[in-house]
């Protein structure tokens, strides 16, 4: 089968699982009582007149009242036209769609420092250690990967957060120290370094801008902030990838074929760089939808802890509401972030797998 | 009588009366014999044992006078005085010293074993029930409803899991008590995590099935025209549960770190937990407040504890998987 | 059929190409050690099929691994013994490579030497696929997934042809015009048209110009001035000379022919280490150091570009070896050529993989090839076929075969001298047509009667009669004779000595007292 027919079937599948997550939500959001959803839609400090009113006005705008497939109908549309509902707690106030907007750049960018992070070093190393099972290095990989792999990622942050955050001045993660607080850049699209002048911010995240502006002073302050996050969740994201790779050369390194190339008198260094690490890293590719996976779920602790006004902590943020009073908890702001966490993982995934396809000739039938 | 075997099909290595038990046998030799994967049985069971103590006999634990009213107790807020650092006087409660509310970390930690552990177990072991049914059935019939499980397990996989832990557990929360039905907090996020836990299994089994479905053995049971159901309960299902008890080993270590990690994100405290909770991540989280002043023992010690449990129970299933598999027999 | 001994008849006086003494082959696994190869002796010689025979799990993949060096360590190793590929001891320095302590069944520990190891990997690299090629029961197993067929075959021209290949692009190059007009004339003188067009081919294969064959046939055909023709294929080369590269060639050639200079000292090196003669020793060596200086010094700036620019410098030697792939690829006969070569192996039937498995171990021109049950895993059909092709090459090419089977009609059909093996012994060595007619060990026996006649093809498949009793374990394997469980004639001292493989008639050897008291010392 032709590539092209096999992204087309994978589309096509992809379909059914996006209506099934939105599905989902939608159980979600339908399993709460219809008050306590009712009372999200509606703005508290106001009149009880207005409340009324307001209530009214939600009790139509989610079909309520209506047989539940016309509300599922109803919520698709919504989704369609970006309306999310909304939601109102410590960090942000506004739409969901908007505060994703908002506060995507920041986590993305811990993510993209962290896979390029992970993957330079995963690479090199698990392809060392695999090629040599049962030395020292390998052991020393081994126990490494393990610890990371098995470590409870918010004790970790903790523990870089005392170790660095305390005596090393410069590396105290405590919230990006722009205008002060909240995460106000996004909004004005426009940052204001602290010699006062201001530029545009084309990706919204910190240091790339910085970067982009060439504002070395506020790259270097950016960076800063980036370390601690990023080597937390590196930790686990590498542990698991050499885990993988590792046991990706030595599965490889006894196949049959692998024999073949020795019997044909490939010497021992193209056989390892030509035959077994090419063989043995293509299957890695598809656990990069896992790691993403862990890595955003990571991104929750790993910006609860660095106080990060990420995506991460807005999907928190929807559920201690705005006292941190259970009644308060934002049901769309959190049925909102698990939806669009799932998206970016199914997209994810989906890229994984043409990117596969397209690299192994084999998934092509 | 003589067995006669055709020379040129490979014979039966030896004669056993009963293979499963031999192999069952021949997998704890092997297991004991590995030495690092003893480690980790060793680890995980003095673990387990500790938790199952503090079930049936929960006064192991010895409270002394200072935190009798603490531990266990409901409705305590931390009485604001500053942890003590780890001692050797003073009895093994002060051992790893004490926390902020000062109470003694040692005895925290071990009675935070049964919740952690014993939730995690039912978590696992539920989940890893509905996963091979779901599975088993699924792979074996084939079409339509395994085509649906598929997806439901793709979307279960497209959703980080702490993530999909933390909302369940909140939107749960809400849904129980809306039906008025009592449920403690350790139940919601077990409720939870097993509602995200089963397609993992699901899926594992599946492909398993996948594989034995087209064995000749299956193909000759199929044959002999049993009956699809029996056919799962008596072939599928049994050739199943030796992978799926390597992934039970190799999970039990993950949820007991989302369980906790749910713990440490303040959950807790929204379904009504309190502070004095013995719970691993609900005790790392107290100790949050004492780190910038110095005091590290709060946090520290209860970590590597975790640690330790963790990293036992996966070099058990690590060894567990290579003794199972069937290319390192020979 | 059984093939005709006329060959060797011949072999008298022939030293064998491979020659295997006492082999030792074991695995230390988890539940004990494998005595998977207890002192197995054989030879086989230049242009004939040896076949080893014997049920699954007897030791013959172990053998012919062994025979590589290829046993995969962890778990196995070769303990001892001499393999001798064109008289090279090729394992003659086991115990510099590693120390194995046996503490107990279950627990031994090897010290392996990594410097040791590396030599010794260096330089059976170049003999491996050079001088012996092997093949394997699965092709599709022993086929790299990822790369394309063609890939797989030019790596091996390029590992072990790159001088013949610089030669021809050299002829090329210098092509003068006496030697067009010898071509010529030879032409000329020949009547028959294949004949002719195969000269044309030769021509243009050494002078690698193959893309001028059809203009060169045409050009001969449609003309009669000599003098013209003779013009015409000068300028048709000329023209298309890739003049840039030619100082890269020579040097390339130069750089390789050097490398081989190494090999070739080194080898010199080892076998005057193992005489223990010091003085060659340090002639070797000294000269050994003397070739790795002016390699550090002439050729360093070739080797980064080597590494760089590897496409751009080898563009040429590129087109060549795919053209030799193409070749290989027709004499195998595969259907489409053009297309299998840049086919991955999972679009290939099993047979088209088996057949580019052998085109690729015939790459590098051995003179051995090793083929481990190579039909097995294919249908009856295409297993002829794959019969026909390695005999044909055993003929065409005098290419020596070590065959290995479990099916003793394919064994009638192919091979010229058998052995029998039985649990990590060969127990008996003669003829094909001898161990049909008169075997005389009491395993073989019970072989040969659990056939159908022999001379009736393909009916293997009916229900053999069979030998009492089941294939032992090779981790506690019997005392003795290890078929002393399962032999109606055991004596006593079967249990107790081990026979040895002795010559009871001419060419004829048997392991078993019944036919001689000769016991194997311990
Ligand atoms: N990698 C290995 N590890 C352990 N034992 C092995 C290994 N390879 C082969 N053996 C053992 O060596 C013996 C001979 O095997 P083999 O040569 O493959 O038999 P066959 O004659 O069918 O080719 C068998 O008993 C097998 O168990
Ligand atoms: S040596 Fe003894 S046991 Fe072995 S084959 Fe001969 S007679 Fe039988
Ligand atoms: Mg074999």
């Amino acid at each position: 089968m032709e590539l092209k027919y096999y992204i087309i079937r994978r589309l096509l599948v992809l379909i059914p699982t996006i209506i099934g997550l939105l599905l989902l939500t939608f159980i979600l959001l339908r399993a709460i009582p219809v008050n306590d959803l009712i009372a999200n839609y509606v703005n508290q400090k106001a009149t009880p007149a207005e409340k009324a009113l307001e209530k009214q006005q939600a009790i139509t705008l989610l079909g309520l009242g209506q047989p539940l497939p016309v509300q599922f109908f109803t919520y698709l549309t919504d989704v369609a036209n970006g309306n999310l509902g909304n939601m109102y707690s410590a960090y942000y106030n506004g739409g969901v769609l908007r505060g994703i907007e908002l506060f995507l750049p920041v986590t993305l960018e811990i993510a993209i420092f962290t896979v390029i992070f992970s993957v330079l070093i995963s690479i090199p190393l698990g392809t060392f250690i695999g090629s040599r099972p049962n030395s020292v290095s390998d052991s020393v990989g081994r126990v490494f990967s393990l610890i990371f792999y098995a470590m409870p990622i918010f004790w970790l942050a903790l523990m870089l957060q005392y170790a660095f955050g305390k005596n090393l001045l410069f590396l105290g993660s405590y919230g990006l120290p722009i205008n002060g607080q909240g995460f106000p850049i996004q909004q004005v699209g426009f940052v204001h370094n602290h010699t006062g002048y201001s530029y545009s911010v084309p990706t919204h995240m910190l240091f790339i801008d910085a970067v982009l502006n060439l504002d070395f002073p506020l790259a270097v302050v950016a960076f800063e902030h980036l370390i601690l996050p990023v080597l937390t969740l590196s930790m686990t994201v590498l542990a698991g990838l050499l885990r993988f790779i590792r046991a990706g050369m030595v599965d490889t390194s006894n196949q049959e074929y692998i024999k073949t190339a020795r019997a044909k008198g490939v010497p021992e260094k193209l056989v390892l760089k030509r035959h077994i690490r090419k063989n043995a890293l293509l299957p890695s590719v598809t656990v990069i939808g896992l790691l993403v996976a862990g890595l955003l779920g990571g991104a929750v602790v790993v910006e609860d802890i660095f106080q990060i006004t990420g995506l991460g902590r807005l999907s928190l943020a929807a559920i201690t509401g705005t006292s941190g009073n259970g009644a308060n908890i934002q049901f769309f702001g959190v049925a909102g972030t698990v939806l669009f966490f799932g998206l970016i993982l199914m997209l994810t995934n989906l890229i994984v797998d043409i990117v596969y396809a397209f690299l192994d000739p084999r998934i092509r039938y | 009588m003589q067995t006669t075997v055709s020379i040129f099909k490979r014979g039966t290595i030896q004669k056993k009366r009963h293979p499963k038990v031999e192999d069952a046998k021949e997998t704890i030799k092997l297991v004991v014999k590995n030495k690092v994967a003893f480690t980790g049985l060793v680890i995980t069971a003095v673990y387990l044992f500790l938790a199952f103590m503090d079930q049936v006999y929960p006064a192991y634990l010895g409270f002394g006078p200072n935190i009798i009213t603490s531990l266990l107790q409901v409705g305590g807020q931390p009485n604001g005085k500053f942890p003590t650092p780890p001692t050797t006087v003073g009895g093994w409660h002060l051992w790893f010293g004490t926390g902020l509310g000062h109470f003694d970390i040692f005895p925290a930690m071990l009675a935070s074993l049964r919740i952690d552990i014993g939730y995690s177990l039912l978590i696992v072991l539920s989940g890893a029930i509905i996963g091979i049914v779901v599975g088993s059935f699924s792979g074996y019939y084939g079409g339509v409803w395994d085509e649906l499980v598929m997806r439901i397990t793709d979307i279960f996989y497209s959703i980080p899991f702490i993530v999909m832990a933390i909302a369940f557990t909140t939107i749960l929360s809400f849904t129980f008590t809306q039906d008025n039905i009592p449920i403690s907090g350790f139940n919601l996020i077990a409720l939870a995590l097993i509602i995200i836990w089963w397609p993992t299994y699901a899926r594992l089994t599946r492909s398993i099935t996948l594989s034995l479905k087209s064995s000749r053995f299956i193909e000759a049971a199929i044959a002999s025209g049993s009956s699809r159901v029996r056919n799962v309960i008596t072939h599928i299902i049994p050739g199943v549960l030796s992978p799926v008890f390597v992934q039970i080993s190799l999970d039990l270590g993950s949820i007991v770190l989302v369980f906790s990690t749910v713990e440490f994100l303040g959950l807790g405290q929204i379904i009504g937990i309190n502070y004095y909770t013995p719970e691993l991540g609900n005790i790392i989280v107290n100790g949050q407040g004492g780190m910038l002043l110095g005091y590290w023992w709060p946090i520290f010690i209860p970590g590597i504890f975790l640690l330790i449990f963790t990293v036992g129970i996966n070099i058990f299933g690590d060894g567990l998987r290579d003794v199972l598999d069937p290319k390192m027999r020979r | 059929m059984i093939v005709e001994e006329s060959k060797t008849e011949k072999k008298k006086n022939l030293k064998p190409y491979v020659e295997v003494k006492d082999l030792v082959t074991q695995f230390f696994t988890s539940r004990g050690i494998v005595k998977a190869l207890d002192k197995v002796s054989f030879s086989v010689y230049p242009g004939e099929i040896y076949g080893l025979v014997g049920e699954s799990g007897c030791g013959k993949s172990v053998t012919s691994t062994s025979v590589m060096d290829l046993i995969p360590d962890p778990p196995g190793r070769i303990i001892s013994g001499e393999i001798y590929i064109d008289g090279f001891n090729i394992i003659a320095d086991l115990n510099k490579m590693a120390r194995i302590k046996i503490k107990s069944e279950t627990d031994v520990r090897i010290r392996r030497y990594k410097k040791a190891i590396k030599r010794h990997n260096n330089v059976l690299s170049k003999i491996r696929g050079d001088k012996i090629a092997m093949i394997f029961q699965e092709p599709f197993l022993a086929l790299n997934p990822t790369m394309t067929i063609g890939d797989q075959i030019m790596e091996v021209i390029m590992l072990h042809n790159i001088s013949s290949i610089s030669n021809s692009i050299l002829r090329r190059e210098n092509i003068s015009s006496g030697e067009v007009r010898n071509f010529i004339t030879e032409f000329y003188s020949i009547n028959d048209e294949t004949q002719k067009r195969k000269e044309v081919n030769n021509f243009a294969a050494s002078y690698a110009i193959q893309e001028f064959e059809e203009s060169i046939l045409s050009l001969l055909a449609t003309s009669d001035d000599k003098q013209y023709i003779e013009n015409e294929i000068l300028n048709m080369v000329r023209e298309n000379r890739t003049g840039m590269n030619i100082q890269n060639i020579r040097e390339i050639k130069g750089y390789f022919d050097l490398q081989n200079d190494i090999f070739q000292n080194t080898l010199r090196l080892l076998q005057a280490e193992r005489n223990g003669d010091s003085s060659a020793i340090k002639q070797f060596n000294s000269e050994l150091s003397k070739l790795k200086r002016i390699e550090a010094s002439s050729f360093f700036l070739l080797r980064l570009k080597l590494k760089f620019a590897y496409k751009y410098v080898m563009k040429e030697y590129r087109k060549e070896a795919r053209r030799r792939t193409l070749e290989l690829l027709t004499l195998v006969n595969i259907a489409g050529p053009e297309v299998v070569i840049d086919s991955y192996p999972h679009e290939l039937s099993g047979g088209m993989q088996q057949r580019a498995m052998i085109a690729m171990s015939l790459a590098s021109n051995p003179r051995m090839l090793i083929a481990d049950e190579p039909t097995t895993a294919l249908d009856v059909t295409t297993q002829a076929q794959i019969l026909e092709i390695i005999k044909d090459l055993n003929k065409l090419i005098g290419m020596a075969v070590l065959f290995i089977t479990h099916d003793l009609a394919v064994i009638a059909e192919t091979c010229n001298r058998v052995g029998v093996m039985y649990a990590g012994n060969i127990v008996e060595e003669s003829s094909t047509i001898e161990i049909f007619n008169d075997p005389k060990h009491p395993y073989t026996v019970g072989l040969m009667s659990s056939v159908p006649r022999a001379d009736k093809k393909r009916e293997k498949e009916i229900k053999l009669e069979t030998i009492p009793g089941t294939v032992p374990n090779l981790i506690t394997p019997p005392s003795g004779c290890r078929f002393h469980p399962r032999c109606k004639f055991a004596m006593d001292i079967c249990s107790l000595k081990k026979p040895k493989l002795v010559e009871i008639s001419e060419r004829h050897k048997v392991a078993c007292f019944l036919y001689s008291d000769e016991s194997e010392v311990e």
